[in-house]
């Protein structure tokens, strides 16, 4: 028992969810290379290794914020842990995505011989960028001054109008991703057809993947802020939430610039 | 001139920072100027979601093309081994 603590930092309990994360880690990469491969019992190994780390995602999220919201442990200096997470998050998913940005030029910029020495190749159908991937475009950053929105309704504690502010992000974000899945649909190539499908479905692909995990966070954040575990003065979860939107929303207009418009004609 | 630049630089930190020190929050000045602030996004937002809208009826009654099968090109619809689910990409059911 802590009689008087005398500084202003979070001495964590013991918690099971390290180790359950881990063995979850573990049975996904054992159990997806299973599956790839022709071994009895892949899926059934990979199904569990996710369910496995989907569940210690929630749990120990939940800890964290009952630590937080209920206990009171995450004081100004035990914020920072998670402000400089966040920040050194974003920065490896702007080197992550910017991997694939980089195939796409190598690919096209000089086009190789095999797909005809022409960008896009031979006999693959694209996309008019100023159909649906222009029409998507506007609507991230929209959704991104709805988070601002709901950002400065929290600071002015208006609390209502936040959970308003932020049901319009969530939902302009829910129909960026239907309006790409429309895309993907309609689009000719797939991610077999030539290095234009690969790097067209992997960079495109994975900032939708992107949207989805920002939209997530939006939502519990939506939600918290509903219950009212938000307050003016301690909302790092939301502010967390709301620089990562803006990280997805920016980073949207460089595939539409790159490989959708300059890339597709 | 860059020492004097910097100079400045150095100078407009120092107070903004002895501004952040004094004031309660250095994010914002005041709630009522985040009130202000938060009339001003919602209307961002708002003109946002018309552009949207126009543009997405726009886009939608337009229809959209078809575009013929190419030839089989060896590039195309690769095939090295099979997908642990069967002969079909995850999202290429367009192709039969």
């Amino acid at each position: 028992m802590i009689e008087s603590q005398r500084h202003s930092y979070h001495l964590v309990d013991p918690s099971p969810w390290p180790i359950s994360g881990s063995l979850g880690a573990l049975a996904t990469t054992v159990g997806g290379v299973m599956y790839m491969h022709p071994f009895q019992g892949g899926a059934t190994l990979l199904s569990l290794g996710l369910i496995f780390i989907l569940y210690t995602m929630f749990v120990w999220w939940r800890d964290v914020l009952r630590e937080s919201t209920l206990e009171g442990h995450h004081t100004k200096a035990v914020q920072l842990g998670p402000r400089y997470g966040s920040i050194l998050f974003i920065v490896s998913e702007v080197m992550f995505l910017f991997a694939f940005f980089w195939a796409s030029s190598h690919s096209s910029l000089a086009p190789t011989v095999e797909i005809g020495g022409i960008w896009p190749p031979k006999g693959i159908g694209v996309l008019d960028p100023w159909e649906i991937p222009f029409l998507n475009t506007p609507i991230l950053p929209s959704s991104g001054a709805a988070v601002t929105w709901a950002h400065h309704a929290i600071l002015a504690g208006k609390e209502k109008r936040a959970v308003y502010a932020l049901v319009a992000t969530v939902s302009l974000a829910l129909v960026s991703t239907g309006f790409q899945g429309m895309e993907y649909y309609q689009a000719p190539p797939t991610i077999s057809d030539s290095i234009y499908g690969s790097t067209f479905f992997l960079a495109t692909g994975f900032h939708g993947f992107h949207v989805i995990i920002g939209t997530l966070f939006l939502i519990i954040c939506g939600i918290r802020q509903y219950l009212g575990q938000m307050t003016k003065e301690h909302h790092v979860g939301f502010e967390a939430a709301a620089w990562y939107w803006h990280f997805v929303d920016v980073v949207r207009l460089f595939p539409f610039v790159s490989i959708y418009w300059w890339g597709g004609i | 001139m860059a020492t004097s630049m910097a100079r400045s630089g150095l100078r407009s930190a120092s107070l903004l920072l002895r501004r952040g020190a004094k004031g309660k929050r250095s994010f914002s000045v005041s709630a009522h100027d985040d009130a202000h602030e938060t009339a001003k996004w919602e209307k961002i937002t708002y003109a946002g979601i018309a552009t949207c809208t126009i543009l997405s009826i726009y886009n939608l009654s337009k229809g959209h093309p078809h575009h013929e099968e190419p030839p089989a090109y060896p590039y195309l619809h690769i095939r090295n081994k099979e997908f642990p689910w069967g002969p079909d990409g995850l999202f290429e059911s367009k192709h039969h």
